[in-house]
């Protein structure tokens, strides 16, 4: 008995322990939640001047990350009231971290953001209109019309566009050196074919010519361009069908596998996240023009200078290449420090500093009073030129990608590797692909 | 809530600090049971709180969404049983994802089981040393669940690790398991057997359970060590074997963080460790289909309830519980 009631008694202390504990600490929260809240939320447009904290996210490698840190605290510098907290991931994870967060209402105050994803963020009211802040918080001077219009979905500005890039292709001039292969020096597809296979031979194997293109759904969307048509049309219906994408993927068939000419998709799996080209095992990478820095990053100190040519012709004087937002700056709708928010974005765009320090690793600064700071010396300076000698190819910016294209993008990607490893035929990705497509368009 | 709580459970222990002395003998039998029935409730209470809001609540709410399109970002819409005839008719990924998480737990659990009860009876053979020992086998399964244990096997088992060089030693050369569709597997399972420890310490509690005198006995009439094992040792851990199998069989279906990590989220190399939960996850949060997903956790659900009902129904065939006239 007098053990019984002893256990219970000690119980209840634990219970009320533990309960106050609960207790004390909701309190607590409570308490923190209260001054941020009636700092900024009495309809104040401008900044307070007082101490407030920024989240800041992005997704890039650990290159970028240094060149963002650097760029914050410079910010920081500058405005001693304001800090930030800057967080990163890769791509994908990025993606799935800022989904939940905008389905909980905490998406970060101050987002890099890809165009892919846009319009869906968009169109949800996710992201702050930063129209009033133009030519305010944020500077416009130095952003063209064109520029600016890039980030506006519907009738809001909800992104800025920090730079822009086009679609190319890099070599590894000491692989092509020892191996004792010229740079690619333009031509078709199946040229650019022979030429990998031609590095791939003449290195004994060493190393590899290149990666199966057909991977990747830009070099899909260059031949569609080249075609006269879209990857997907304005109303969201795609400009291919399946006997096309069969053929792109079958394309790519002597590239694949263990004696294909290209890296086998096993030697890719186990390097992950660095990339063949980051790691000196191909030759060359179609790619955005702007992964250059982040290649220079992780081919290491040997490395001073990459080539950068134009990618295979599809059709002749067409125009397939068009110059996209490499990224942009969102805010989000939520956020409790909209003008300051602001100041970040206009900083990370405008800044001179900020260029110094990124040069090209986000695309060509969109900015002109960010070029300003730029002494455009030789990645940077073989971006812009290479941009300026693919001019003749450049045509109109496809339209703003529909809700979802990122699902679609990634979903290429995965059976492209699947291809690489044999585990599905071109038939059956194909008909994966349209019923991924299938279920992406009617949602 | 919470705070609401904390004061029933305030008031609760007040009023009853001064009862016993005045009120015991006026307190009626029927008053009492009452009484403490209702502390009962006030101690469960957080714990219901939890239950209904946290537990209970969200699934059923995912019961709903499985019957709708849901993306995060619009309402949910109806759309009846669209989202499980896809998985069953037009999702070759769901087949895929389905073929590798049965292979996974089929012969996973059993090898894993099987090192349980042997590393267990190896301790329950010599007392000396045993505890340094049954810590370190256990410690496994304490870190098995981090992140840390995936990265460190990732490690050892790619192109120019600690396994590939070992290998290539006796002139096997695999290069890297992580990236081979034909050994990804292999990997997870010999992962998942490594983390033997929870099974093997109940295990060994049970082992020590057996009465002594069933061996010495057998010892009298001449009967072998595999003799003593399938007689004595099997029959008398059966209850045990039970326990260990259900549980093992629930957590090896519900396989995530490892396959996670281990693929970058991605499930490759080619979806080989796309496990059921890991792509259940990724049309979640990656495709953002909540509806989708929550038609595959439904399913996962009744599979594994329906593989629990059947195990407890045929154990009565071959569980025997101590005292118990079967």
């Amino acid at each position: 008995m007098v053990n019984v009631h002893k256990r219970r008694r000690f119980m209840a202390v634990v219970a009320l322990t533990a309960a106050s504990g609960i207790a004390l600490s909701a309190c607590s929260s409570g308490s923190d939640a209260d001054p941020s809240a009636s700092g900024s939320s009495g309809g104040g447009e401008a900044a307070s001047g007082e101490d407030v904290t920024l989240d800041f996210a992005f997704w890039g490698n650990d290159v970028r990350a240094d060149m963002y840190t650097q760029s914050i605290d410079l910010f920081m510098e500058e405005y001693p009231n304001i800090t930030v907290n800057s967080t990163f991931l890769d791509y994908p994870a990025f993606w799935e971290k800022r989904q939940t967060e905008a389905a909980g209402g905490g998406l970060p105050d101050v987002m890099q953001f890809d165009y892919s994803y846009l319009r869906q963020y968009s169109e949800n009211g996710l992201l702050l209109d930063l129209a009033p802040y133009l030519g305010n918080e944020i500077a416009t001077d130095g952003l063209s019309e064109q520029i600016l219009g890039i980030g506006v979905v519907g009738d809001q500005t909800t992104g800025i566009a920090t730079s822009t890039n086009a679609w190319g292709m890099y070599t590894n001039p000491q692989l092509l050196e020892s191996a004792g292969v010229e740079e690619f020096g333009g031509g078709s597809w199946d040229d650019y074919k022979s030429w990998v296979a031609e590095v791939t031979e003449a290195s004994g194997g060493e190393v590899f010519g290149g990666t199966d293109y057909t991977g990747r759904i830009q070099n899909f969307e260059v031949q569609l361009r080249a075609e006269g048509k879209n990857l997907f049309n304005e109303d969201g219906t795609p400009g291919f069908d399946e006997a096309r994408l069969a053929e792109f993927w079958e394309s790519g068939a002597d590239m694949r596998g263990e004696d294909g000419s290209g890296i086998s998709q096993q030697k890719l799996e186990e390097i992950y996240p660095v990339s063949g080209f980051g790691s000196a095992l191909t030759a060359s990478e179609l790619t955005w023009d702007n992964f250059g820095a982040g290649y220079l990053g992780e081919l290491g100190e040997s490395y001073t200078e990459l080539g950068l040519v134009a990618p295979p012709v599809t059709v002749e004087g067409a125009k397939d290449l068009y110059l996209k937002p490499s990224m942009l700056h969102s805010v989000s709708a939520s956020t409790e420090h909209p003008a300051e928010a602001a100041m970040l974005v206009d900083f990370l765009v405008n800044s001179p500093e900020v260029g110094a320090i990124f040069g090209t690793n986000r695309g060509l600064p969109a900015s002109t009073t960010m070029q300003e700071g730029m002494t455009f010396e030789g990645l940077d300076a073989q971006i812009r030129d290479y941009e300026e000698s693919v001019a003749d190819r450049l045509g109109d910016a496809p339209p703003v990608p529909l809700v979802g294209y990122g699902t679609l993008e990634e979903k290429f990607r995965v059976l492209g590797t699947e291809l690489g490893f044999g585990t599905v035929t071109v038939e059956d990705a194909v008909s994966q692909f349209f019923s991924e497509m299938d279920v992406v368009l009617n949602s | 809530m919470v705070t609401s709580t904390a004061h029933r459970v305030d008031e609760d222990t007040r009023q009853k600090a001064p009862a016993p002395h005045h009120a015991e003998v006026a307190v009626s039998q029927k008053q009492r049971h009452w009484r403490e029935s209702l502390a009962g409730y006030g101690f469960l209470a957080p714990w219901l709180v939890g239950f209904f809001g946290l537990t209970l609540g969200p699934m059923l709410y995912s019961l709903y969404l499985s019957f709708t399109r849901y993306n995060l970002f619009q309402p949910p819409q109806w759309i009846g049983f669209d989202n499980y005839i896809r998985l069953f008719t037009d999702d070759p990924n769901f087949t895929q994802s389905v073929k590798i998480t049965l292979i996974y737990v089929l012969v996973g659990t059993p090898i894993k089981l099987a090192a349980a009860l042997g590393v267990a009876m190896l301790l329950n053979y010599r007392d000396r040393g045993a505890g340094f020992f049954r810590s370190s086998f256990y410690a496994p399964s304490l870190i098995g669940a981090s992140v840390s244990v995936a990265i460190v096997w990732r490690a050892m088992f790619s192109a120019d690790g600690p396994v590939d060089n070992t290998l290539s030693i006796f002139g096997i050369t695999i290069g890297g398991w992580v990236g081979n569709v034909a050994l990804v597997v292999p990997m997870m399972i010999l992962l998942a057997v490594w983390q033997f420890g929870a099974p093997m310490v109940i295990f060994l509690a049970g082992l020590k359970q057996v009465p002594r005198e069933l061996y010495e006995a057998a010892d009298m009439d001449g009967a072998g060590p595999v003799k003593k094992f399938r007689s004595i040792t099997l029959p008398m851990l059966s209850s045990v074997v039970f326990f260990n199998l259900l549980l093992e069989l629930i957590g090896a279906f519900q396989v995530f963080s490892s396959a996670y990590i281990i693929s970058n989220g991605t499930g490759g190399p080619a979806g080989m460790t796309n496990f059921y939960t890991l792509y259940l996850y990724k049309r979640a949060f990656s495709d953002g289909q909540m509806g989708y997903a929550s038609a595959m956790a439904w399913v996962l659900l009744i599979v594994v309830a329906i593989i629990a009902f059947v195990l407890f129904r045929t154990s009565k065939s071959w569980v025997h519980y101590q005292g118990e006239n079967r």
